[in-house]
Formats: structure tokens, sequence, C-alpha cells
């Protein structure tokens, strides 16, 4: 019989699914670079997903035209690529956070019933 | 530039992302480590398990980018294709040498010898010439059986290969999150 996945594993494949919609809203915050919305993740306490993740995910919107991106040079820094949601990206960003809010009550209609037991 | 950059960057090449892409994508991830590495934070710290695994890494990056040529693309659907063909024809010569084994045609002859008895001077003229099959009574038989055997070997292997393609997935599938 498979094993429950380990508590770090199921926060991340609870992540996976919508990580694509929490980049675009932290970049709906303002545009941003890779790292600084990593930084944006984990200020809110999503600090465990793979940053390593967010690349191929930032890829994906760019190549669906959910993001526009554009570079800046800084001051004695390296060239940074910026991204922002696209109008095309806003939509999505609208319906999936209406998707993911039906899944979460249904979770939540599911699971509250549940007593927790915290072992001591 | 650090090693995991350098190895990403190498990847891309090898993928054939063209320079301009490539060169965009390794200067983003490039300055973000650095910033990560501001922060205190080394790069396993920061790419998570992704950093174990560079090539990986990069090919996933790529793909949702859709930046790999096709001429690649196409090179990971061939082996299907090939695959297709080989054990088509495995299949196909097997059932060719179990019908000709079942029917016995047509007879494919291995080789005969003749041979006449060695001259004897108390008869006159030529003697009875004496045929020797040396496959024995069905010439046929053994070459079916080898066809038989060869095209079994030939589907088992097909087999295989077809669980082998089916389950090592392409560095894609394999980066993690």
């Amino acid at each position: 019989m498979r094993r429950m996945a380990p508590v770090p594993q199921r926060r991340t494949e609870l992540l996976r699914g919508v990580l694509d919609l929490c980049l675009l809203a932290v970049m709906a915050e303002g545009p941003a670079y890779g790292y600084e919305m990593t930084q944006r993740l984990r200020d809110r306490g999503l600090g465990i997903v793979g940053e390593g993740s967010i690349y191929p995910l930032l890829g994906r919107l760019e190549r669906d035209g959910l993001v526009e991106t554009y570079r800046t040079v800084s001051n004695g820094g390296p060239p940074r690529k910026y991204y922002q949601p696209s109008s095309a990206g806003r939509v999505a960003l609208g319906a999936g956070v209406l998707e993911w809010r039906a899944v979460r009550d249904a979770v939540d209609a599911v699971l509250a019933p549940v007593k927790v037991e915290v072992a001591s | 530039m650090s090693e995991f950059v350098q190895q990403c960057r190498q990847e891309w090449s090898r993928l054939g992302v063209p320079d301009p892409i490539a060169e965009e994508i390794t200067i983003e991830l490039a300055a973000d480590l650095r910033d990560a590495e501001a922060a205190g934070m080394w790069t396993e710290e920061y790419l998570g398990a992704s950093a174990a695994d560079p090539r990986a890494f990069a090919a996933s990056w790529a793909a949702e980018r859709d930046v790999i040529p096709a001429p690649a693309a196409r090179g990971r659907d061939r082996k299907p294709l090939v695959l297709i063909a080989f054990t088509a024809a495995a299949a196909l010569t097997l059932v060719v040498a179990a019908v000709l084994l079942i029917t016995g045609e047509p007879r494919i002859g291995v080789a005969t010898t003749t041979k006449r008895p060695s001259f004897s001077p108390t008869l006159a003229g030529p003697g009875p010439s004496v045929t020797r099959h040396v496959a024995g009574a069905n010439a046929s038989a053994p070459v079916e059986w080898i066809l038989l055997a060869g095209a079994a070997i030939a589907l088992g292997f097909a087999a295989w290969l077809w669980r082998t393609w089916n389950r090592s997935g392409s560095p894609i599938q394999r980066a993690a999150v």
C-alpha cells in the first residue's frame, strides 16, 4: 500500500497546481524579476517551494502569452528581465482564482468535520 | 558565472536553443543566483531539488518556453517509429516462419550433395547416384526454425526496448519542483 506523502512533499504537490497563479498574482502587484517573485512568495509563507520550479513556469507563462517582459539595466548590476501579467494573463489569473476558491471551499467542506489531534 | 549556470548554458547549447535566447536566460539565472547568494543562500537552497540536476533544470526551462528547435524534438519521436518498424518486421518474420513450418511449403533447401559411389570395375556404365541431404529428409526445416527462433528473440528484444522507452522519461519529465 502506498504511504501518505510527508508534509513538505504534500505541500510541494499542492503548490504545484497553483504556482502559476501565485506567480501571476505577485507580479500583478508590480513588475518583478525572478528573484523578486520568490521573495514576495516567501514573504507570504511560500518559502517551501523550490524556486527552481518558477523558471520553467515563467517560461511557460511567457510562451502562452500570459506575461509581458522587458529588460532594464540597473545601476552597476546585471540587466534584469521583468515580468508582468499581460491582459490575457490577468484574465487567466481571475479565472484561476475563482477555480481555486471553488476547490478550496469544496476541500474545506470535506475536511471541516475532521478533528485534528496533535501528537504531544 | 557559477558552475551550475555554466552547465545550464552548455545544456541549452546542446539542445539547440538559439544563442540570443540562451544568453538571455543565462543572464537571468546568473543574476538571480547572485541575488540569492548575496542574501546568504546557496544555489541548493535557492533552487531546491533542481540544483542537483542542472541538465534537467535547463531542459525543463527551455521546453516550457518552447525554444528547443524542432529537429531535436523530432529526434525524440524518431525512436518509436524505428521501434514500430523493427517490431513489425520481427512479427512478420515470425508469422512467415510459422506458416512455412506448418505447411512445409515452399521448401527452402539448405544444402544437398550428390555423391556417386566409387567406380567399380565390375559394373559397366555409370552407377546409381545417391543424394544425401545434409539437413535430413526435410531440408527446409532448419532454415524455418532458425527464422522462427530469430524472430522470437527479436520480438523479445523489441518488447524490452518498448519497456525501456516507456519507463525512461525525458530530462523534462525528470525536472523536480
